[in-house]
C-alpha cells in the first residue's frame, strides 16, 4: 500500500497552486460578485493545460490521469473556495474524456482542440424540469430522419449555457435523450455532442436561458430547449441506445472531479479556521481553540476531511486502473461505490466545516466583509443536488454493499 | 549560442517554520530552486526560443532534490542538466563553488553565456557570479533587470537607486539577473510528463578535476527577528509636533541622524 503522490503529481500539484496563487486567487471575491469568470482567464487555464487532463494529446489533451485532473480541481478550488472556476474546469476535464473514449475520429479532431484551448466549452446536459436523478425517466426526443436527427425537448440546470454563447468558438453538451419509446427505459437513450455554438455560429433550433443562482456565481448555470434542432448522426456518441451506461461513466469521473472541488474549499475553510481561532482571544485573551468546546470539533471536522481526501483520491486512483490502465482485475461495477462515497463525503464535509467557521467567526460571518459564506453556498450546490443527488449516491452504497434485492421499495 | 544556467536547490523561505525558541526548522522546510535562478532559467528559454540557443542547466547538490529541480528547468524549456555531486553543499564557500564551475564550463562548454540568479534565496551573498567571471576571466554584466540580445551584443538594463543603466557586451560573459527580470513560466502538465523522461547527467568534483573544496563554519542560524516598537503618535490635533516625536525617535534609535 502506497499512499503517496508520485513526484511528477507533487510538481503537477505545486504547478498549479502557482498558477491559481498568480491569477486565480487574486480574483476570485469579484468573479464570484461580479458572477463571471473572465474570458482571458478561462483562455490562460487552456494555455496552461488545466483542461482536458486526462484526454489524449493527439486531441489537445494533456495525457494525464483523473488523478492529475483531480489535483487540478482540488488546487483551483482551494484558491477560488466559492468552487465557480474549479466547477468550470472539472466539467471541461470530465466529460470531454468520456466523449473521446466514444465519439468519432473527425468529430474528436473538431470539438476538443478547441475545448482544450479554453476557446470553447463542453459540459454535461442531462437534467430535465421533471427531475434530475431519474435519467431513465428523460423527455428530450431525438428522431432520426436520414443521416441527421431532430432533437426536441428541454434541459434544465445546466452549466456553462452563457459561456457557450460568449466564448468565441462555443462549444456544446454531452447530451442525453430518448431515441425510441419513452417507456423503454434507459435501454432507449442514446448520447450525442449537442454543438449549440461553433465557428463562433449560434445554430437553429437553440433557446438558452439563464438562472441567477445563489452561489458559486462565477459559472452560469441556465436551461435550454431544443426545436427540431438538427445534428448530424456522426455527432452520436458510440451505439444507439447505449447512451446511459456512456453517461453513468462520465458521472463516475465527474463525481470524483466534484468531490476533488468541494474538498478543495474545505481545505481553504479549514486553514481559514486555524488562522481565526489561534488568534481570535477572548476571556483574559485566550486563543479561542483553547477552549475544547472549539478544538476538539476542529479536530473532528479535519478528520471528516481527511476521510473525504482519501475516498476521493481512492476513486481516482480505481478510476485511472479502470480507464487509463486498462488493469483487468478491475471491472467498471467496481467503480460505483468509491465513488458515491468520496461525491456522498467531500460536499457534506465540507458544508461542516462551512458551518462551524462561520459559527467560530461569529457574527462576522453574516456580513459579507467575511469572504465564507461564497464558499458554504458555493459548495452547498453539490449538497442540493448537482452531479448527482446526496441520495442516490447513499441508494448506490446501498444497492450494492446490502444487495439490490433488498434495498427494493 | 549555448547557455549555461545555473540553479541553487534553497531553503522555501516563505514556508519555513520556527520553534517557540525561535529556532528554524530547517530539516522539515521544503525546498525549492531559488526564485531568481528561475528568473534566468525563463531567460535562457527565452533566449532559446528567439535565437534558437541550446540551453543547459547545471545545479551542485547530493540529493533527489537537486534532480527534482533540474526537472523543474527541463519542464520549464531547459534541454539538458547536470548534477555536480557534493556533500552539504549549501555551506560550500563561493569560491569553491566559483572553482566547480568553471571545471564544469571547461569540460562541458564553451559557452556564450553563463545565467544565474543574483542572489540566492538563503546566503545572499551576491558574490557567485563575479567570482565564475573572475576565474573565466570574462565580462559580467550584474543585477539584470531585463536582458535583451540585439545586433550581437547582451544589452541589459539595471535598475539602481540612481537611475537606470544599460550595458553592452559581447559573448562569452556572465549575467546575473533579479526577480524584476521576468515572470518565469509555470510548467505544464504535460511539460513535467516530458521532463521525467529526460536524462538528468551526474558528475562529481574529481570528474572535473577539482580536488578540495572549502565549506563555510556554520555556526548558528536564527530568525531575524524584527521588534516593533508600537508607539502610536496622535496627530488629529497637530500634525507637526507629532512628526518632530517621530523622528526624535528615530533619532534615538539611531535609525536617523
Amino acid at each position: 500500500m502506497d499512499f503517496e503522490f508520485s513526484e511528477e503529481e507533487v510538481r503537477f500539484r505545486e504547478s498549479v497552486q502557482e498558477f491559481c496563487k498568480r491569477y486565480i486567487e487574486p480574483r476570485w471575491v469579484e468573479i464570484d460578485e461580479g458572477g463571471k469568470i473572465p474570458l482571458e482567464l478561462i483562455k490562460k487555464m487552456g494555455e496552461q493545460g488545466l483542461f482536458m487532463i486526462p484526454v489524449s494529446e493527439e486531441y489537445g489533451g494533456m495525457g494525464g490521469t483523473i488523478t492529475m485532473a483531480a489535483i487540478a480541481i482540488e488546487e483551483i478550488a482551494y484558491h477560488d473556495p466559492s468552487v465557480a472556476v474549479a466547477v468550470y474546469a472539472l466539467l471541461n476535464n470530465g466529460w470531454p474524456f468520456i466523449m473521446e473514449k466514444y465519439s468519432l475520429e473527425d468529430v474528436k479532431r473538431e470539438i476538443l482542440p478547441k475545448v482544450a484551448r479554453g476557446e470553447a466549452f463542453y459540459g454535461i446536459a442531462s437534467t430535465e424540469s421533471q427531475g434530475g436523478s431519474d435519467v431513465a425517466g428523460i423527455k428530450t426526443l431525438a428522431i432520426k430522419k436520414g443521416d441527421k436527427w431532430i432533437i426536441n425537448g428541454e434541459k434544465t440546470y445546466i452549466s456553462g449555457v452563457r459561456e457557450i454563447q460568449e466564448l468565441p468558438q462555443g462549444g456544446g453538451y454531452f447530451l442525453v435523450a430518448k431515441t425510441g419509446k419513452v417507456e423503454y427505459g434507459h435501454r432507449n437513450i442514446t448520447a450525442f455532442n449537442l454543438i449549440l455554438k461553433w465557428d463562433g455560429k449560434v445554430r437553429e433550433g437553440w433557446k438558452p436561458t439563464l438562472f441567477e443562482e445563489i452561489g458559486r456565481r462565477g459559472i452560469s448555470t441556465g436551461a435550454f430547449t431544443l426545436e427540431d434542432f438538427e445534428l448530424e448522426d456522426k455527432y452520436r456518441i458510440g451505439e444507439e441506445n447505449k447512451g446511459f451506461y456512456y453517461l453513468m461513466e462520465g458521472f463516475n469521473v465527474a463525481r470524483i472531479l466534484v468531490a476533488a472541488a468541494t474538498i478543495g474549499s474545505g481545505r481553504w475553510a479549514i486553514d481559514q479556521a486555524i488562522e481565526w481561532i489561534r488568534n481570535r482571544r477572548l476571556f483574559e485573551g485566550r486563543p479561542i481553540s483553547s477552549f475544547q468546546g472549539v478544538s476538539f470539533r476542529f479536530s473532528e471536522l479535519y478528520g471528516e476531511l481527511e476521510a473525504a481526501k482519501l475516498l476521493t483520491y481512492r476513486a481516482a486512483w480505481l478510476a485511472d486502473k479502470i480507464y487509463i490502465e486498462r488493469d483487468r482485475k478491475w471491472r467498471e461495477q467496481d467503480l460505483n461505490v468509491p465513488v458515491a462515497l468520496c461525491k456522498m463525503k467531500a460536499p457534506e464535509a465540507t458544508g461542516k466545516i462551512y458551518e462551524e467557521l462561520m459559527k467560530w467567526y461569529g457574527a462576522y460571518a453574516y456580513t459579507k466583509d467575511c469572504n465564507a459564506f461564497r464558499g458554504w453556498i458555493g459548495t452547498l450546490s453539490y449538497l442540493v443536488g448537482a452531479e448527482g443527488a446526496q441520495n442516490i449516491m447513499r441508494i448506490i452504497i446501498a444497492r450494492d454493499i446490502i444487495g439490490r434485492e433488498y434495498v427494493k421499495g | 549560442m549555448k547557455i549555461l544556467t545555473l540553479i541553487k536547490l534553497t531553503l522555501d523561505i516563505s514556508q519555513l517554520k520556527y520553534e517557540s525558541t525561535g529556532e528554524p526548522l530547517t530539516e522539515i522546510a521544503p525546498k525549492k530552486m531559488g526564485d531568481s535562478d528561475k528568473c534566468a532559467v525563463e531567460e535562457a528559454v527565452r533566449l532559446k526560443e528567439k535565437l534558437g540557443a541550446y540551453t543547459v542547466v547545471a545545479t551542485i547538490g547530493s540529493t533527489s532534490e537537486n534532480e527534482r529541480i533540474i526537472r523543474d528547468a527541463y519542464a520549464m524549456g531547459i534541454d539538458e542538466g547536470y548534477i555536480v555531486k557534493v556533500e552539504d553543499p549549501e555551506i560550500l564557500q563561493a569560491t569553491s563553488i566559483g572553482k566547480i564551475v568553471s571545471s564544469l564550463v571547461e569540460k562541458t562548454g564553451p559557452y556564450d553565456l553563463i545565467i544565474l540568479g543574483a542572489g540566492s534565496l538563503d546566503t545572499h551573498s551576491y558574490t557567485l557570479g563575479s567570482i565564475i567571471a573572475s576565474k573565466l576571466n570574462i565580462p559580467i554584466i550584474a543585477g539584470v533587470d531585463s536582458l535583451q540580445y540585439v545586433d550581437g551584443f547582451f544589452e541589459a538594463l539595471c535598475i539602481m537607486e540612481d537611475g537606470a543603466y544599460t550595458f553592452r557586451a559581447k559573448a562569452p560573459l556572465v549575467v546575473t539577473v533579479t526577480t524584476e527580470a521576468n515572470e518565469p513560466r509555470i510548467p505544464t502538465l504535460k511539460t513535467i510528463l516530458r521532463s521525467k523522461k529526460m536524462e538528468v547527467k551526474t558528475l562529481t568534483i574529481h570528474d572535473l578535476g577539482v580536488d578540495d573544496v572549502v565549506k563555510v563554519d556554520l555556526l548558528d542560524v536564527k530568525r531575524y527577528v524584527v521588534n516593533r516598537r508600537k508607539i502610536l503618535w496622535d496627530a488629529s490635533e497637530d500634525l507637526e509636533k507629532a512628526v518632530d516625536k517621530f523622528i526624535e525617535v528615530l533619532v534615538s534609535e539611531g535609525v536617523a541622524q
